[in-house]
Formats: C-alpha cells, sequence, structure tokens
C-alpha cells in the first residue's frame, strides 16, 4: 500500500506538551498508520511515526475520546477519538474486522466523522493519557456555541471584578465598600442597627416605648440615637423603622 | 456536587441549566450526542461548557455497535440530550448546587464578601 494523503513531516511540538506516549500505534478506520510517538499538547494533538510523518487533530474538531479496554470490541486496549472531520484514506477494501469504516456513511457531508484509535504499547499509560486529553480540550471551549445566551462577559455578569472590588459600577456594596459611602446620618443608622443585633439575643429588652436611660447611647460623634424597644421575638425578622 | 474553582464557570452554571447536569455526578445518566451515539454511564463531571466526562459507559454507537468503555469524554458541543435520571429530584439537585455555589462564592473566598454580622464598633 501506500502512504495516508494526510500524513506530512513536522517536527514534534516542543511547548505545552502535556503527555508524550512513544511505542502507539495509530489506527484509522480500522487501519494502522504504523507506530510512532502520541503528543498530547495544549495546541494540538500529534501522532509522529518513527520515520518522522504523522499528523495533528485540533481540539475542537474532537469531539470524544475515551478509554477501551473492551477487547470484544476491539483487540487491543486504546484510546478512542472521535474527529468531527473528514481524513483520506487510500481505496482498498478493508479486512472485514475493522470497525468504523465512514466510506459509506451517506450523511458524511454533513458530518463527517473519522474515528482514530492509539494503541499505546503500554497499557497502563492509557489514564493520564485520558487525563491529558481532558486538561487539554476543556482549553478549547467551543466559539461558536449556538446556545449564545451565554453572554456572559458583559458588567451585568462580571463578578469577578465586584469580588475583587475593580469592579465598575457595582450594583451592590460588599461590607467595606459601603461603609465609605455612608453619609453622617447612614453611619449612625447602621450603627444602631448594629447595636440592635448585638442586643438581640441579650436579655435586656426594654418596655415598649418607654424610653428610658438605658435606651439612650452614645456614639463616638456624640449623637444621641434612640434604640427603638425590642419586645422579645416579636420583630425579629422585621427591619427597623424610624 | 463540587462547585468550580472558576469565578466564570460558576456564573455561567447559575445562570443557565448546566447547573442541573452538575448536580447529578456520580448518577447513571444517559447521554445522547450529535452523531446519534448514546452513552450510558457514571458520571464524573460536567464543567460549565456541558463538557462531560462519564466513567463505566456503555457506549452504542450511531450504527448501533455496543461496546464497553473505561471513561469517556464528550465536549459540549456534541451532547445533544441529557437523560436526566428517574430518581432525580430536579428543583432539589438544582437549589442545592445554588447553595454550594453561593456558599462557596460569599464564604469561601479568603476575606472578601459581606459579613453577616458586622462587629458593633463599641464596647
Amino acid at each position: 500500500g501506500g502512504a495516508m494523503s494526510f500524513l506530512k513531516r513536522f517536527p514534534p511540538p516542543a511547548e505545552g506538551v502535556r503527555h508524550r506516549q512513544p511505542d502507539t500505534e495509530a489506527v484509522l478506520a480500522g487501519r494502522s498508520l504504523g507506530s510512532g510517538t502520541l503528543y498530547i499538547a495544549e495546541s494540538r494533538l500529534s501522532w509522529l511515526e518513527n520515520s518522522g510523518v504523522g499528523f495533528s487533530l485540533d481540539y475542537p474538531t474532537i469531539s470524544l475520546h475515551a478509554v477501551s479496554r473492551d477487547l470484544s470490541a476491539y483487540p487491543w486496549e486504546h484510546l478512542y477519538v472521535m474527529v468531527n472531520a473528514k481524513f483520506e484514506e487510500e481505496e482498498t477494501k478493508e479486512a472485514p474486522v475493522a470497525e468504523g469504516e465512514e466510506e459509506e456513511d451517506s450523511d458524511d457531508d454533513a458530518e463527517p466523522i473519522a474515528e482514530f484509535r492509539f494503541v499505546p504499547s503500554d497499557k497502563s499509560a492509557l489514564e493520564a493519557m485520558f487525563s491529558a486529553m481532558c486538561e487539554c480540550q476543556a482549553l478549547h471551549p467551543d466559539p461558536d456555541d449556538e446556545d449564545s445566551d451565554n453572554d456572559y462577559e458583559g458588567e451585568e455578569y462580571d463578578v469577578e471584578a465586584r469580588e475583587l472590588e475593580q469592579g465598575d459600577i457595582p450594583s451592590f456594596y460588599t461590607y467595606e465598600e459601603g461603609l465609605l459611602h455612608l453619609t453622617a446620618e447612614g453611619q449612625a443608622t447602621l450603627e444602631r442597627l448594629e447595636g440592635m443585633l448585638a442586643q438581640s439575643v441579650s436579655s435586656q429588652y426594654n418596655m415598649a416605648g418607654v424610653r428610658t436611660e438605658d435606651s439612650i447611647r452614645e456614639f463616638e460623634d456624640g449623637m444621641e440615637v434612640d434604640i427603638a424597644p425590642v419586645v422579645a421575638g416579636q420583630f425579629e425578622d422585621a427591619e427597623v423603622d424610624h | 456536587m463540587e462547585v468550580s474553582h472558576s469565578v466564570k464557570e460558576r456564573t455561567i452554571a447559575e445562570n443557565s441549566l448546566v447547573i442541573l447536569l452538575q448536580g447529578l455526578h456520580g448518577h447513571v445518566t444517559t447521554v445522547d450526542l450529535r452523531d446519534e451515539s448514546t452513552a450510558t454511564g457514571r458520571l464524573a463531571n460536567v464543567d460549565a461548557f456541558m463538557n462531560m466526562r462519564l466513567a463505566e459507559v456503555t457506549f452504542t454507537d450511531r450504527r448501533g455497535a455496543v461496546s464497553q468503555l473505561d471513561e469517556l469524554f464528550v465536549t459540549g458541543r456534541n451532547v445533544r440530550y441529557v437523560h436526566i435520571p428517574d430518581e432525580v429530584d430536579i428543583r432539589a439537585t438544582i437549589e442545592r448546587q445554588l447553595q454550594a455555589i453561593h456558599r462557596v462564592r460569599y464564604f469561601g473566598a479568603r476575606d472578601k464578601g459581606r459579613k453577616e454580622f458586622p462587629r458593633a464598633k463599641h464596647k
């Protein structure tokens, strides 16, 4: 036979290689491409035969990948990779045992599918290969997400900025921010409410409507503010009206 | 049930039904894929982009051939349907996930976020 026409010569990836697996056979649609090294890199998935030719797959084109140890389905444990792309192959008759033959699919034009299997000689590496691929896939989120309600880049959803207190126009304040924006009256109200919270579990309740010496508290700025009398339990959940 | 460490992913999750899928971790779930294959397995992880990882999978390819896969990762783009298991209480699951996200947001991050009971300044 001859070489698959999509095989090219290129240098192995040098950067962002999460996993490198030598002695790995690559199989496309049931046909072996030879033995080589699989490079699971952040930018793309590459396989290079020992002779130096190979191919790369871009993660956005990979629909799924899996670890197969089911020997009744395929005789060797391998990493299965399904790709949304067409790969040219030689037109030779495939052995009946070959799976995933795709020339006869009538819906190929609408949805080209190519099935690769990467069979490492070291079967124990399959877990690491699978995980490395999951990590790299996660680095390539789908750019044209059909569900484009996911417009989360706008200000409204800039939760991160708010959480870091760097948001432009927050619709709510964190505690620290809020303090900076209080007027003197607001400050006094806050302190009164704080006082109420602090006292709400204490046993000192004032008689309703009776202003006693205890109910007048002196605040740091000298302002005297009534603490509205609390009837035990009755208004625990209510906002204080004043 | 784990909440993502990414603020952006948490925001996406709480504003879409992905949050329901994230509450299905550990459940045996059937996923119909875009190419008409189906995968049934234990849901190990779903991220905000609906990328899903399943374990102990029975995979039926688009031609009907069945095989077992130890682990499967499918990109969100290629998920067509997720069958919510019968035993799952959908509303309770969503509420639980929302609570988990809010816990992380308001109490999990260092010193940030509102303090529920500010200390009184005096005394």
